[in-house]
């Protein structure tokens, strides 16, 4: 089948109740087989057009649309996700409202039994798409007891079972490991290939996403500020807002080597072409050994982990998630823990908090300790931020955070980052002797988070660190982890699998490496910053 | 920690059972409760549902209906207690009150407040065993080609309960989580943020229904499932309780009176309902993990 799969001319969209519109004259057209990326700031209108691609804008939300809209050769303005619902699957930003049947199977199956598909139909679909998600071992589980990136998988699965001609997935990486997320990425563009599947995916992410890309559509402000070919997106994302460019093209952009390659094979063969030897080398691993975690040991404890086993229960009897893990962290160190969808990460910052019982070993942070869950709202429950933190320690918690203007405000009116600190001041609040507890841990914080969010993050990170506490950070965002972490602890199996600083676990590997460092080929650089010194330096010395 | 109520699948011969042949096994106990009113009956009935729990795996269910069954109780029991002027039997002589009168508290009164509770307790615990085990995908697929819009809603609902457990879980967490200085958080500002939030998700549940199609076509043809193994346990159970309490209420073999005095009489038919009870209950469990 060829064609045009969506076709909007000059929509414009604005939610019931909102201020200004969400989306703005976009002019989009996407034919039959392509894979495009929409990239941009958080609320650039990303999620917005791909809700209305699916019908939920404006049949379901409700609100004024104008202009003229068209998917799958349905006219919008009549047909709603009902009528699109065998054509077009989305999977949205946060899978857990998005699965709706008890067991995974029953999932996969209804939108096939909804259609009217014979039985043998049916059990095939569901077989192909549970072997082609890796999910086929969870069929029979309930969808209650799975993880976050379990849940992910179903949902897309779900989305992909009736074999629709057009997929929309918004951030659908955001709860998986790197071995997930690109193995997830690797099957859409199989999907895209093999099955011919239009594919729009809205992500944050893009050095995960961008080689598997046709093309690239940026928005901003709910216009549409880029439209083109991967290569020349991050050439426009580096003249207009580097941070919606990759690390891999902040690299070559520091090293004054534009344009910017869109896929480490390209960089690494860029690399190979540019110098005699590969950049690889020696002087780039001796040049990066220099905040180890180790010169600072013996500066007390912040956290002390001894043999700690917990157990948990997800209605299938007791299994081990934590298992005789040791973990010590000083004052002042800023710790990424990372580890595949499963490891225990969450569950150890719980058994930290006193949220999961300890079966053996013990988690302690002797001058206290604070902790922010994956959602920061869970913590947010009155209409005012001064309401949440009164008194002195609450106000000093709040200046801790540089929220001390904002006790009038209402939480639901602060930006994402704001919400963040304001949780981050309520789990502090009263915590030590100063404003200040000695260990402030984070569970996946960067969750639908821009890059520029993301730096602002690790910056505060750094403050806290300053300021004397330890941050420990569960995050499967290489990355991010690569910006603000000194120490990285890998974990699997409920077990820490490394400990190093992180320039020693972030790079050389396969997943669990910047995207930097695999274009660099070793041990040594992490960041786009120092590996654009480092090949500054290099180029210097050749031309001496 | 899955909320106790939360469907599992189970290895068990009900986790394996049909959603019809369940139901039925099930609804039967039920049926009992509200068919009869001698104690010795309900508490029978009530030890074949908890039998039938306990053989299908769903302890935590009974456990956590148990609590909250045994609250309502003693509420119906004092309310009733207080409310019912009727009985021979004055236990106590209560005040004269301006609009109530004189409260006197009879025995009678108690006892048919004992009763209420022990029947409303039988179909909490059924209803607890029916959510733990039976597959609600299956039973909303029956549903569904006889009553759309009741599917529709019931799926709704069936995906709410666990997401709002969830999130009550989470805000929970989270009131533990906060510092020593921020405000507490008490239970009515817990309940207020968790019915924001339900409003959100039913939303969202709602917008994922729509997406599959829900609200479009005619729905597909139930699927017919294959007629599980076990079932026939499950059917035989729950025909022989439907049969024999039929058979007792006809013959008038269980008679029960709570005022003006309390009159019980149990026939043999009787006793043999109560003897037959727990024994039905357990009898498709044995059978089908024999068969297994």
């Amino acid at each position: 089948m060829s064609g045009t799969v969506v076709d909007f001319s000059r929509f414009s969209y604005r939610y019931p109740g909102a201020a200004a519109p969400s989306l703005r004259d976009v002019d989009l057209r996407v034919a039959d087989g392509e894979f495009v990326v929409l990239a941009g700031r958080s609320a650039a209108g990303k999620s917005t057009l791909l809700r209305a691609a699916c019908g939920l804008v404006p049949h379901f939300h409700g609100g004024e649309a104008a202009g003229s809209a068209s998917v799958c050769g349905l006219d919008l303005s009549e047909n709603g996700p009902a009528e699109l619902h065998g054509a077009v699957g989305l999977v949205a930003q946060d899978p857990e409202t998005q699965v709706v049947a008890a067991t995974v199977r029953g999932e996969l199956e209804l939108p096939l039994e909804i259609a009217g598909e014979p039985a043998a139909s049916r059990a095939r679909a569901v077989e192909e798409a549970s072997l082609a998600l890796g999910i086929a071992h969870l069929l029979g589980r309930s969808t209650q007891t799975l993880s976050g990136g379990e849940l992910q998988r179903v949902a897309l699965a779900s989305a992909l079972v009736g074999r629709p001609r057009l997929v929309l997935l918004d951030e659908p990486t955001s709860q998986l490991d790197p071995v997930a997320g690109d193995e997830l990425i690797g099957l859409l563009r199989r999907l895209n290939e093999e099955w011919g599947t239009t594919i729009i995916l809205a992500e944050h992410r893009l050095e995960r996403c961008l080689a598997a890309a046709d093309r690239v559509v940026a928005m901003a402000e709910g216009r549409i500020a880029f439209d083109g070919e991967p290569a020349a997106y991050l050439d426009w994302a580096l003249d207009s807002d580097a941070a919606l460019a990759t690390p891999l093209a902040r690299l070559f952009d520091g090293a004054g080597m534009r344009p910017a390659p869109v896929s480490v094979k390209v960089a690494r063969a860029r690399l190979a072409g540019a110098s005699s030897g590969s950049p690889a080398s020696a002087d780039l691993v001796a040049h990066s050994a220099s905040n180890s975690a180790l010169a600072r040991k013996g500066e007390g404890e912040a956290l002390r982990v001894k043999r700690l086993w917990v157990e948990l229960d997800h209605g299938e009897g007791p299994h081990e998630v934590i298992r005789d893990l040791s973990l010590r962290i000083e004052p002042g160190e800023v710790v990424a823990l990372m580890g595949r969808n499963g490891a225990g990460k969450s569950t150890l910052l719980r058994g930290i908090a006193g949220l999961a019982d300890a079966r053996k070993g013990k988690a302690d942070a002797p001058a206290g300790w604070a902790l922010v869950p994956q959602a920061p709202g869970d913590l947010l429950v009155r209409e005012q931020v001064g309401d949440e933190l009164p008194g002195p320690e609450g106000q000093a918690a709040l200046a801790a955070v540089g929220l001390a203007g904002a006790v009038d405000a209402d939480p639901r009116d602060l930006s994402g980052g704001e919400r963040q600190r304001l949780a981050l001041a309520i789990a502090m609040a009263g915590r030590a002797e100063g404003a200040m507890p000695g260990l402030i841990c984070l569970d996946e914080p960067t969750r639908g988070m821009d890059t520029a969010r993301k730096h602002e993050l690790a910056g505060r990170l750094a403050d806290l660190a300053r300021m004397g506490s330890a941050v420990l950070v569960a995050t499967h965002d290489v990355e991010f982890a690569a910006t603000f972490a000194e120490r990285v602890v890998l974990m699997g199996e409920g077990e820490v699998l490394a400990d190093g600083t992180a320039e020693e676990i972030l790079s050389g590997g396969w997943y669990f490496a910047t995207e930097v460092a695999r274009a660099l080929g070793a041990g040594g650089p992490i960041t786009p910053e120092r590996g654009a010194e480092l090949l500054r330096e290099r180029a210097a010395a050749g031309e001496r | 920690m899955i909320a106790a109520l939360t469907y599992v699948p189970r290895r068990t011969p009900m986790g394996r059972a049909g959603a019809l042949a369940a139901s039925a096994y099930l609804g039967a106990f039920v049926a009992v409760a509200f068919a009869f009113s001698h104690p010795v009956v309900l508490a029978a009935d009530a030890l074949a549902v908890v039998l039938a729990g306990l053989l299908a795996g769903t302890g935590r269910a009974l456990a956590v209906s148990a609590r909250f069954a045994l609250w309502l109780g003693v509420l119906m029991i004092v309310t009733n207690a207080i409310a019912s002027q009727r009985g021979e039997t004055v236990l106590v002589r209560g005040p004269d009150l301006p609009v109530l009168g004189t409260v006197d508290v009879t025995a009678e009164a108690i006892a048919e407040g004992g009763i209420l509770a022990l029947r409303v307790a039988i179909v909490i615990a059924a209803f607890a065993v029916f959510t733990a085990a039976v597959d609600p995908d299956r039973v909303l697929r029956l549903l569904r080609p006889i009553a759309r819009r009741s599917a529709l809603t019931a799926t709704l609902v069936v995906r709410l309960v666990p997401l709002a457990a969830a999130d009550h879980a989470r805000l929970r967490d989270g009131a533990a989580l906060r510092g020593p200085a921020a405000a507490p958080v008490s239970r009515s500002s817990l309940v207020r943020r968790l019915v924001a939030g339900s409003l959100d998700r039913s939303v969202d549940a709602a917008a994922a229904l729509e997406l599959r199609g829900y609200a479009g076509t005619a729905p597909g043809r139930a699927r017919k499932l294959p007629r599980s193994p076990v079932d026939a346990g499950f059917w035989f159970a729950a025909a022989a309780v439907w049969g024999l309490a039929a058979v007792c209420v006809g013959a008038g073999a269980v008679t029960y009176e709570s005022y003006p005095g309390i009159e019980l009489g149990l026939d043999p038919l009787g006793v043999a309902l109560v003897l037959a009870l727990p024994a039905l209950a357990a009898i498709p469990h044995l059978v089908g993990g024999a068969r297994r």
